[in-house]
């Protein structure tokens, strides 16, 4: 054969076993052994042999499986989970679950179903949670009825139906959530309701344009929740709701869909239903004054975000038992313009993500004696001198939000009107804080102050008097005086700290004394700082301790360091630049025998020597005892010493003899 | 010996690379005299869709655009970082709430994993005249557990 032929046909056959190779089996991902696998876009055309018999959860979507039927799954019997999602299944014959009795979820999601077969679901036991949404079903009699008696939800979203009229003996008893999101409902009739005999549904019609409701179809029927999201005439839909009782009702619209201004006209049939709770998401009101609210008596809960609002009207009668108003996202110049005093019995009260610079005024909020929870974060404010002016009368305030909110002043004693607060968050709020003010003075039940990144000088040791019950405290991202935690320190007048967080400081070192007195803590997040070992000692009095130092500059760790690191219940040292010499073998040894107390110890890495640089450190092999060949040579050393010492003695004892 | 070498050399560079994933072709999703606008997906796993109706270096509010993709995660929370670069120094990194559990701002918020989305509206957008340069962009959209929804690569070429 000529040389350049047979070359080609070695080619040939090294191309040929590449093939081979790469046409091997891909794997699944286990997530738990024997039980849980996901073998999503391997274009699997079958249940891999891999597998165990055993698996529950098996997440098999974007796949390639156009038929399935009883010999498909059937060697995965204890089944209870079975995702499907875009396997571009055409068909699912008879039985095909027949030997899965424990199965209670099937999804079934984006594949193109022409026929399920009368049996194809029967076999599971309790077949809970069905999902065919986008399979191209037009007529609810497509799904088959005989294993349903147990099913909870039912998701049948982005199909092309247009009546959601259920086959006569579709079971129903034991449905909470029927999903029709997205569809092309636009008529509800009576029968279509009266066949959903069962009580707290949540329904879901988003995305569907109801042009009109059957007078009655609701008549004395309790949902859960019912939404009618981007629907283009709200008054259809608040007639049709008549005499009905819902927990929660989702009117809300999008930036992408139509909708009309809203008037007092439209929401007139809000009088004749009841309902808990009210979702009116990016409508715009033409008209708005107090009238509006006219049939919004009954609610406790209204959601009002992004409604185009510049003041709320003052006025409005009879909303007593509002306890929850979402106000986030609208145009407020002046917090004074929600005209709060019409919601005396208000207890959560949401501002967040103002679009103009919100002015908080002097006592807006007076008249909210029972507001348990403020939100105020997002927003752009600026105050010289907060907040006891702002809060006014706020005495039961147990949540106050301030995170995200520009540039805040605290006064001494600033939060003085709201003795109650329980947690304080002002992270990302640049705070000005005067240098011997003891601004969170009487606040007894104060457990989570989240002060990260908020510009603050922690060398303050006054900042934290007077919080005797602080538990968490987050000051991430602050500066400490050259780069240090002194033995006087802000710590040391909050004694029952459980959590603490002084990551991102830039800190340099940290004195010894510096957490004595703080026995209870069970959290000390000290990463991405630039510590060194000798900062260690300070962890003394802390025991069973869950200690971050990730991304600091630890190199070498003592002997005499390693007892406070044994005491600590779990440690993450990842990130250092850790030495993996024989100067660091007690380190070292002490780490292989304490790996179950290490974090994240595939990224606790060598620095040092170069040679084992990136090698994980639960993997060094040291061998800093003396060698083998040292040993010859003490050995050798031994005896030709011994050797000299005998004849020395010799020698000297023939001298002596001689001069006798 | 010299033949044999060769038709390894050949077959080498011939026969599919089984490593690496193929890249995806690149589209346009505008052009016109002074502006063109260029994007692949940076998502191993699938290409989409995308266009904007009106291509000009004074970029109007509000924009249209239409969007075509198969979802591989449910989009109850949807967040799109950009990153602007140009000439390799980043000019702009902005992230952007699209969906989120108490604001969902679009129609297709909510959709679930295996669905396909088409989107034809407008999208939220300051107006704005694009310098004349070559600019990259960097479009990321991902959900609540950082799992990638959709990843694009562009390039906008003003002239």
């Amino acid at each position: 054969m000529a040389p350049p032929v047979s070359c080609f046909l070695l080619a040939l056959l090294l191309s040929a076993s590449c093939k081979v190779v790469t046409s091997l089996d891909p794997m699944c991902i286990e997530k738990e052994a024997n039980k849980t696998y996901n073998c999503e876009n391997l274009s699997l055309r079958e249940i891999p042999d891999t597998l165990p018999n055993t698996t529950e959860f098996l997440e098999f979507g974007f796949n390639f499986l156009p038929t399935i039927q009883n010999t498909t799954f059937s060697r995965l019997i204890d089944l209870v989970f079975l995702d499907l999602t875009r396997c571009q299944i055409n068909w699912i014959h008879e039985d095909t679950f027949q030997s899965h009795h424990q199965l209670n979820t099937i999804v079934l999601t984006g594949n193109p179903l022409i026929f399920m077969a009368e049996t194809s679901l029967n076999g599971p036991r309790a077949l809970k949670h069905l999902f065919l949404i986008q399979t191209g079903i037009s007529n609810l009699e497509f799904i088959p009825v005989h294993n349903l008696e147990n099913l909870e939800s039912l998701y049948l979203g982005s199909n092309h139906i247009s009546s959601m009229k259920l086959p006569g003996n579709f079971p129903t008893q034991n449905l909470k959530v029927l999903d029709f999101q997205n569809n092309a409902l636009h008529y509800l009739s009576r029968q279509d309701m009266d066949a959903l005999a069962v009580t707290n549904l949540s329904l879901n019609f988003d995305g569907n344009d109801i042009k009109g409701i059957d007078p009655g179809a609701f008549h004395s029927k309790v949902f859960q929740s019912l939404r009618f999201g981007g629907t283009l005439d709200l008054s259809v839909i608040l007639k049709g709701l008549q005499n009905s009782t819902t927990q929660s009702l989702w009117l809300g619209t999008y930036e992408d869909a139509d909708s009309q201004d809203l008037t007092p006209a439209m929401l007139e049939g809000l009088c004749d239903t009841s309902v808990e709770s009210l979702n009116l998401q990016m409508h715009h009101f033409s008209d708005l004054s107090s009238t509006t609210f006219q049939c919004f008596t009954r609610l406790q809960e209204l959601d009002l975000t992004a409604t185009h609002l510049d003041e709320l009207p003052s006025g409005i009668q009879g909303m007593n038992s509002l306890t929850k108003l979402v106000l986030n996202v609208n145009n407020f110049k002046q917090l004074c313009q929600i005209n709060a005093a019409s919601f005396p019995s208000l207890t959560d009260l949401y501002i967040k993500g103002n679009q103009k610079e919100l002015d908080l005024g002097a006592g807006c909020l007076e008249k909210l004696e029972n507001l348990r929870r403020l939100d105020l974060s997002h927003n752009v404010i600026k105050v010289p001198d907060c907040c006891n002016l702002q809060l006014k009368n706020l005495h039961h305030l147990q949540y106050l939000n301030l995170s995200y909110s520009g540039s805040i002043g605290l006064e001494s004693e600033a939060f003085r009107e709201c003795p109650e607060l329980e947690v304080l968050d002002l992270a990302f709020t640049h705070l000005t804080i005067g240098a011997l003010q003891s601004t969170f003075q009487n606040l007894p039940r104060l457990q989570a102050l989240n002060l990260s990144h908020c510009l603050l000088d922690a060398s303050n040791q006054h900042l934290l008097e007077g919080l005797a019950d602080l538990r968490h405290l987050n000051l991430q991202g602050n500066r400490f005086q050259g780069g240090s935690i002194s033995k006087t320190n802000l710590f040391q007048t909050v004694g029952s700290l459980e959590v603490l967080t002084v990551s991102s400081c830039e800190l340099l070192s940290i004195d010894r004394e510096a957490f004595h007195g703080l026995g209870r803590m069970t959290h000390l997040d000290l990463s991405h700082n630039n510590l060194t070992a000798n900062s260690l000692d300070a962890l003394g009095p802390l025991k069973g301790v869950h200690l971050d130092l990730a991304s600091n500059s630890i190199r070498v760790i003592p002997p005499r360091l390693l007892p406070f690191l044994s005491q600590q219940s779990t440690i993450n040292l990842s990130d250092n630049p850790l030495d993996c010499t024989c100067s660091n073998v007690h380190f070292i040894t002490w780490f292989r025998e304490n790996l179950q107390k290490l974090e994240a110890s595939e990224e606790t890495v060598c620095a040092d020597p170069p040679a084992a640089r990136g090698v994980r450190l639960a993997e060094v092999e040291l061998s800093c005892g003396i060698t083998a060949v040292g040993i010859f040579f003490l050995v050798v050393f031994f005896i030709f010493f011994t050797v000299l010492l005998v004849f020395l003695v010799k020698f000297l004892l023939r001298w002596k003899y001689q001069h006798i | 010996m010299k033949g044999f070498t060769a038709t390894v050399l050949i077959w080498a560079l011939t026969s599919p690379n089984g490593g690496g994933s193929q890249a995806w072709p690149t589209h346009t999703a505008c052009k016109d005299g002074s502006l063109e606008i260029l994007y692949q997906s940076c998502d191993p796993l699938q290409d989409f869709g995308f266009s904007i109706d009106q291509c000009s270096k004074h970029l109007e509010s509000n924009l249209s655009i239409r969007f075509g993709m198969i979802l591989r995660e449910d989009i109850k929370e949807l967040f799109l970082d950009i990153s602007l670069l140009t000439e390799g120094a980043s000019l702009l990194i902005y992230s952007y709430p699209v969906c989120e559990e108490d604001l969902p701002k679009f129609s297709f918020c909510g959709k679930k994993k295996g669905e396909q989305i088409y989107y034809a509206g407008p999208v939220n957008n300051y107006s704005f005249d694009i310098p004349q340069g070559e600019y990259q962009l960097l479009l990321k959209l991902y959900n609540e557990n950082h799992s990638t929804v959709a990843c694009a690569n562009a390039t906008v070429i003003c002239s």
